[in-house]
C-alpha cells in the first residue's frame, strides 16, 4: 500500500526565526494516530533564519540525523564535537544516555534549510556519539545513494536503528526500481520535483509517501527530482 | 522553577515553583504536589520525560531512564531520576 501525505498535511510552526514543518507528532503538535512509521519517529523540515538557531539543549534515547539542503548549520555538542555542515553533509547523533548540543545558522545573510529525522534506537542506554560525513553530490544522479545506514556501507554514516537512508537526483523521464524485503517499510520524501510511484501515486515537492506490504517500488521522475528514500524495519 | 517536558520536541507538561529535590546515593528523588488529573497526563509519557531545574544562569537536566514515577494519595508525584546534567544558560 502506498499512502500519500501531501506537504499541506504537515503541521507547521512558524516564528520570526524558524519555519518547521512536522510530519510526525513533535513538540506542541501531538496526534496519537501519527506518532511514527516503523522506527522513524520525527521528520522535521526546518528553515532557520541567518544568525539564529537552537541553543544548547539535551537529547536522549534517539538516533538523530540532520541533512542540510541549503545554507549552513553549525553544530556543537557536549562530546566536544563542532563543525559547520552544508549541502553534501549528513550528521548522525546517537543521543543514548544523553548529550547536549546546539545547532545554529552561522550565516549573517543566508537562511539555512535542513531535514531533521529521529529514529528509535535499536538498544537503550547507548553511549552518546556523533558522526558527520560528506557525500559526493554528483554520485546520487539517477541512483539511490546510501548516506546513513544500520548496515556497514562504505561512505555512509552508521545508525543504531533499523534503517537505511538514500538520496537521489533523478533526471526527467528516468526510472528507478527499489526491491523491498517482506515486512519492511519504505518512506519517500520529495525535496524538489515530482515522482510517480508504481505508475500510480504522484508525489510532489515536500509530499511524502508511507509504503507498506510492497516488494517492488518503481520510481519515475516527471521532472528533475531530488528525493529521500528510507528503507525501514517493520516495527 | 521545575519544568517537566516531553523529550520529543520539548512540549511543556508541568511547571512549578513548589518542589523538592533530594539526592539519595546515585539518584535524585524529585517530588511535587500535583492533582491526579495532571499526574495522569504526565504519567502517560513517563518513558519520555525530561525535567529541568531552572535557575538564573544554569539549568539542571534530570531524567529517569526506567520511568520510575509514582503518584500517591497525598497528591504527590515522585520521580526518581538516575541522570543529572548541569549546563549554563
Amino acid at each position: 500500500m502506498i499512502q500519500k501525505y501531501p506537504a499541506t498535511s504537515r503541521y507547521s510552526v512558524k516564528n520570526d526565526w524558524l519555519e518547521s514543518n512536522l510530519s510526525f507528532s513533535f513538540g506542541e503538535y501531538y496526534d496519537e494516530s501519527n506518532i511514527h512509521f516503523g522506527p522513524l519517529r520525527v521528520f522535521n523540515d526546518d528553515t532557520v533564519q541567518a544568525g539564529k538557531g537552537f541553543g544548547i539543549h539535551p537529547h536522549r534515547e534517539a538516533e538523530i540525523v540532520s541533512i542540510v539542503l541549503r545554507g549552513q548549520l553549525k553544530h556543537e555538542d557536549s562530546l566536544g564535537n563542532s563543525g559547520i555542515l552544508q549541502f553534501g553533509n549528513v550528521q548522525r547523533m546517537t543521543a543514548g544516555t544523553g548529550l547536549l548540543h546546539s545547532e545554529m545558522n552561522p550565516s549573517t545573510e543566508e537562511e539555512s534549510s535542513f531535514l531533521q529525522l529521529w529514529f528509535k534506537s535499536n538498544q537503550k542506554q547507548l553511549p552518546p556519539s556523533y558522526e558527520d560525513i560528506s557525500y559526493d553530490t554528483d554520485s546520487m544522479k539517477n541512483r539511490l545513494l546510501p548516506i546513513v545506514s544500520s548496515r556497514p556501507i562504505n561512505g555512509a554514516a552508521k545508525i543504531n536503528s533499523d534503517a537505511t537512508l538514500y538520496l537521489s537526483k533523478l533526471e526527467p523521464g528516468k526510472e528507478l526500481l527499489f526491491n523491498q524485503e517482506q515486512g519492511r517499510k519504505i518512506y519517500v520524501f520529495v525535496i524538489e520535483g515530482e515522482l510517480v510511484l508504481n505508475s500510480d501515486v504522484v508525489v510532489g515537492k515536500r509530499d511524502s509517501a508511507r509504503i507498506t506490504d510492497l516488494n517492488k517500488l518503481t520510481i519515475n521522475s516527471m521532472e528533475e527530482t531530488f528525493f529521500l528514500l528510507i528503507d525501514l524495519g517493520g516495527v | 522553577m521545575l519544568l517537566i517536558r516531553h523529550s520529543v520536541g520539548s512540549r511543556l507538561f508541568y511547571q512549578t515553583n513548589e518542589y523538592n529535590i533530594q539526592s539519595i546515593g546515585d539518584k535524585w528523588v524529585i517530588s511535587i504536589e500535583i492533582t491526579e488529573d495532571e499526574a495522569i497526563k504526565i504519567i502517560k509519557f513517563k518513558e519520555e520525560l525530561n525535567l529541568f531545574d531552572v535557575e538564573k544562569n544554569q539549568k539542571t537536566w534530570y531524567y529517569s531512564s526506567d520511568a520510575n514515577i509514582e503518584f500517591n494519595n497525598e497528591n504527590q508525584m515522585i520521580i526518581t531520576a538516575d541522570h543529572k546534567t548541569v549546563y549554563p544558560v
